[in-house]
């Protein structure tokens, strides 16, 4: 909740807003090196078997060219330091196509990439498997035990002796983060030390990463990411490519820059799995669940194993008295799938929201009152009270908000000239975490004047991370917004938690108010004196006549929130309108209702939630990375073929806050807003498309030929 | 990329003379495709003759010759500004409409009408250099034959390739008829009517056009016509903008009353080159310009697709967006 003395809930100005649209914010290519030279990775064209020899000859004469690394040059590096997906040159196995077989580093990057094009690889090629459709049967167990089966109670009997019920088949395809930077990475050694220039997510995960794969100790590793354009998850664990441009630069002992094309995106830094999710569901006439399963099938790496947890939702969001949740999984030659926004539950609220409007259709129930009458007194899952749950209030404030009354219950009775008009909903919800994360605060006083930096090896993925952080500092040090500098990305400053998951903003801020109100207090202690307003920090460093001072603390979850279970929660309102000759879809209008406790920033929680629904509106109509069975490469290699939104397929968006103050998760109440912005987009888009239509689509994305 | 030459072109005849004399040279105009290309290592010309600066840009209203009244577009004139130009706007809004459905703005701006017809496929197996296929290698196969092969062709394919002509602003030009002027390395002009300027890929789908090596694209002519009041462009995709067609329809039409005089339709993604649709045409002259006369002939058209393994949907889409454009026509842009 705002306090009106504050500037924390206030829409301030992006503080990096300026230094970016100038050009003047340095990513991850943009830094000054002296001297640098360009390397270029280049890939396997075979998806499994054993490369035979590598003829560099002709590559090695073309000009420019300095070195070219390869399997059989490469240093020994650690293989389990950390860095994900493999591909670090340490032996002639393929797993995936597009694996890393070498570097060519050159004078400029065309030269690399031309000289690449020119080695020569013959491979003794093995049949890959990379059909998913005939893999699915062979699915095993997963070896992660967070993807154990859950049961309480007995589905089967419970879903055998319904009247009402759903059982069925959601399909999402493989998706790509294809942040606008690619990822990217200068290279600069000092001695035995090391600097890489690289957007992280986690900026010392990257680190650690790094230096146990180079076999160094995390100290001889600093990683600088001031600014991260875009991440999405493929920049939280990070790449081979990272701890190459390091091997790359200390090979011609030359600053290096290394960046990965788009085309080489797609099979380089991870990916959103396809998952196979069958959703039973079974109710009473009246509408009150007796059982939900949420059985899940998907593909990992040849040697190593991610699943997104599809389950979550169905974990948590609706009261049941029978629930099953498995996951199954079959090792493909395809990269290690990873993080991707909204793990898991953006991908598995599309199967669960998408059943529950079925159900809720099949009941003659209206969705919103079928999701209220489910609604679960505490977490099902664990039995905890709620932190505070806003399923309810999100789903009641959004329906006035946006109309919900219009709606039709049944398909094609509202139709606007040649198209379809339907209205959908789907309510979702991420947890929310606060991990331990240390800060550094420095006063210092010039004249009349008191500037404070904060310090801490945070990312801002662009969503505003300094300018939530310059807010919680001002108003902890009673200073004003100008006189507070904030510095993160960069990890000679103190650790910190990554921004993933959700749990940037709540470990930081919290971190940074910690700092903030113990350099208060040991000032006030400083001063020996008994105050009975609370003084600025500008006051006592005044008045005590210091002219600099700093303290740090190591920051950490409050005890008492493991007690509950904390959450995020929202509910999402779409408005489609579908060409009833062509199948054309468009999203005339899209609401998302939040209750993630304190929002810091009401202007870039905003733009950050609206950012999560033009990606979910991306997953329900248009993205979908497409593999050809036969060989294991993505026939979808640009933006040309895969299909983000554009301006023209996003209609009017407006997202609204729920005013909620949630004293148990922790000390500022924040929940975090990174990743639920995308957690039940595309369900209420795929809801609406049944209302206009008639045609439920359960595979997505929806283009205009499921609709014919 | 490879290294190559550049040259920039002091007129048109230095320009055609640098290309006859070298096989493996390519005019470079606005360069939204083939430098794409290039960087892909699809396109690897030794040399790049810049023709940007030889003018050709203008647009006028044709006064002597076969197509008088008309109007040329010059071949260097960009995509924006003969979408834009008053004489095409209110003339031949089909093509306003058609170039308007193509790429994004930025692309538009800087794109030629002339490299806009000499476009390559952007069949993904052509753009990976490390799959086969014939258009870029003749005879290392067809990757999209028995591959992924949902935005390929349902008309006129052969085994050796299956990919369709990505053009919007050419599928306009096919149904208006328009003549491709050309200028040789002998200086003289010619005129290739739509109709044969491309070719279907039979065993030679290297070939996406019947333009020698060494001849430029000066203008694109259009002839006088009585469309302007009844033609639109529907373009279906996968989704709003800046996305190639699944099916894209020009379509125009005379009426007198209600009684068809003419009919144009050419579809786009279906095919090697912009198809024109001839067979619904002659059904729709002389009959009532009615949905059901426009299901008939939409159909009699599309019964002799011939679709791939994940293009099915394109057949029946076809028939439907023939008729939604034919309507869309004749109801000056609504239905």
């Amino acid at each position: 909740m705002k306090d009106a003395n504050k500037v924390i809930g206030t829409p301030v100005n992006r503080i990096d807003g300026i230094a970016k649209v100038t050009g003047k914010a340095p990513y991850s290519m943009d830094h000054p090196v002296k001297n640098p030279a360009y390397a270029i990775l280049f890939k396997s064209t075979v998806a499994a078997g054993t490369i035979q020899a590598i003829d560099t000859a002709a590559a090695e004469k073309t000009q420019g060219v300095i070195a070219i690394i390869t399997h059989k040059n490469a240093p020994k590096l650690n293989v389990k330091g950390g860095l994900r997906g493999g591909s670090l040159l340490q032996s002639p196995e393929i797993e995936f196509f597009g694996q890393h077989i070498g570097i060519v580093v050159a004078e400029s990057f065309e030269q690399a990439r031309y000289a690449a094009r020119l080695v020569n690889v013959t491979y003794e090629a093995k049949e890959p498997k990379v059909d998913f459709d005939q893999l699915a049967k062979q699915a095993r167990v997963p070896k992660d035990k967070e993807k154990a089966d859950l049961k309480r109670g007995d589905v089967q009997t419970a879903l055998s002796q319904a009247t009402y019920k759903v059982e069925e088949v959601y399909e999402t395809p493989i998706e790509h983060h294809h942040p606008m930077e690619p990822h990217a990475t200068i290279a600069e050694w000092n001695g035995d030390r090391v600097t890489l220039y690289n957007s992280s997510q986690i900026v010392n995960g990257a680190q650690a990463a790094t230096a146990a794969t180079l076999n160094l100790k995390p100290e001889q590793v600093r990683i600088v990411s001031p600014y991260i354009g875009g991440g999405f998850g493929s920049k939280g664990g990070q790449w081979a490519n990272l701890a190459l441009a390091a091997v790359a630069a200390k090979h011609v002992n030359r600053p290096v820059k290394l960046a990965l094309t788009r085309q080489q995106m797609v099979n380089s830094v991870g990916l959103r799995q396809h998952n196979r999710q069958k959703v039973s569901l079974a109710a009473t006439a009246d509408g009150k669940l007796t059982a939900l399963a949420h059985e899940t099938t998907t593909h990992c790496a040849i040697n190593d194993e991610f699943i997104e947890p599809c389950g979550d939702c169905s974990k948590i969001m609706y009261d049941t008295p029978n629930s099953l949740i498995t996951y199954r999984v079959v090792p493909m030659n395809l990269i290690l799938p990873t993080y991707t926004r909204g793990p898991g539950k953006s991908t598995g609220s599309f199967a669960l929201e998408s059943a529950i409007d079925e159900l809720a259709y099949k009941l003659k129930m209206d969705p919103i009152a079928f999701r209220i009458k489910n609604e679960p007194e505490r977490d099902p899952s664990n039995g905890k009270s709620w932190s505070s749950r806003t399923t309810v209030q999100c789903l009641q404030e959004g329906a006035k908000a946006f109309g919900w009354e219009n709606r039709k219950p049944e398909p094609r009775q509202n139709e606007r000239g040649n198209y379809w008009i339907g209205y959908g909903v789907a309510a979702g919800t991420y947890p929310a975490h606060q991990r331990p994360t240390s800060a550094l605060v420095k006063l210092k006083r010039i004249e009349n004047r008191v500037m404070a930096t904060v310090e801490l090896a945070a990312a801002d993925l662009g969503t505003g991370t300094y300018t939530i952080l310059t807010q919680t500092a001002a108003d902890a040090l009673g200073l004003p917004v100008q006189d507070v500098k904030v510095k993160i990305g960069d990890s000679d400053l103190p650790p910190a938690a990554g921004a993933v998951g959700s749990v940037g903003a709540a470990s930081y801020a919290n971190a940074v108010n910690d700092a903030c109100q113990k350099i208060i207090q040991e000032l006030v202690d400083k001063s020996g004196k008994q105050f009975y307003v609370r003084p600025t920090a500008a006051q006592l460093m005044h008045s005590e006549k210091i002219t600099d001072y700093q303290t740090r603390v190591d920051s950490k979850p409050l005890a008492s929130s493991e007690e509950y279970s904390a959450h995020s929660f929202n509910a999402n309102f779409a408005e489609v309108a579908v060409n009833k000759s062509t199948g054309m879809i468009r999203v005339n209008r899209f609401l998302a209702v939040t209750g993630a406790g304190t929002i810091l920033n009401p202007k870039t929680a905003r733009s950050q939630i609206i950012g999560g629904n033009v990606w979910g509106i991306g997953m329900a109509l248009s993205e979908e990375s497409v593999l050809d069975p036969r060989w294991g490469n993505f026939v979808t290699r640009s933006f040309a073929d895969y299909h983000v939104p554009t301006n023209l397929d996003i209609g009017q968006l407006d997202a609204i806050f729920i005013n909620e103050k949630d004293d148990h998760v922790n000390t500022l109440g924040v929940k975090g807003i990174g990743e639920v912005g995308i957690v039940a987009v595309a369900a209420a888009v795929a809801n609406a498309v049944f209302n206009a239509t008639g045609k439920r689509v359960r595979e997505l994305p929806i283009t205009p030929d499921k609709l014919l | 990329m490879r290294p190559f030459a550049y040259t920039r072109a002091k007129d048109a005849a230095s320009a055609i003379k640098l290309l006859t004399e070298n096989p493996n040279a390519k005019f470079l105009a606005g360069g939204t495709n083939l430098l794409d290309l290039m960087k892909e290592d699809v396109e690897r010309p030794n040399a790049l003759i810049d023709i940007s600066g030889l003018g050709l840009s203008e647009i006028k209203t044709i006064t002597t010759g076969a197509n008088q009244g008309g109007i040329s577009l010059g071949g260097l004139g960009k995509n924006t500004e003969a979408a834009n130009h008053p004489l095409v706007r209110q003339q031949y809004p089909l093509l306003t409409q058609a170039i308007l459905a193509g790429a994004s703005g930025q692309i538009r701006n800087m794109a030629t009408n002339g490299g806009n017809l000499l476009q390559r496929t952007r069949c993904p197996y052509f753009y990976e250099v490390s799959m086969p296929c014939n258009k870029r290698v003749p005879g290392s196969g067809c990757g999209a034959r028995e591959g992924i092969n949902r935005m390929h062709a349902i008309f006129g394919w052969s085994e050796q390739c299956v990919a369709v002509f990505p053009s919007d602003l050419a599928v306009a030009l096919a149904a208006l008829d328009a003549v491709i002027t050309v200028r040789s390395a002998n200086g003289q002009q010619r005129s290739i009517p739509i109709a044969e300027f491309y070719r279907l890929p039979g065993d030679e789908p290297q070939k996406d056009t019947n333009l020698p090596h060494g001849e430029l694209i000066t203008a694109i002519e259009l002839p006088k016509n009585r469309f302007a009041e009844k033609s639109y462009y529907l373009k279906v995709r996968d989704r709003s903008s800046y996305a190639f067609a699944l099916v894209s329809v020009a379509a125009a039409l005379e009426t007198e009353g209600n009684t068809i005089k003419q009919a144009r339709i050419a579809l786009g993604g279906v095919a090697h080159k912009p198809w024109r649709a001839l067979k619904a045409e002659q059904m729709l002259v002389g009959k009532e310009a009615t949905e059901a006369n426009f299901k008939l002939a939409a159909s009699a058209e599309m019964a002799d697709a011939k679709p791939l393994a994940h293009n099915a949907f394109k057949v029946e889409l076809g028939n439907r967006s023939i008729v939604l454009a034919l309507q869309m026509a004749l109801n000056g842009g609504k239905v």
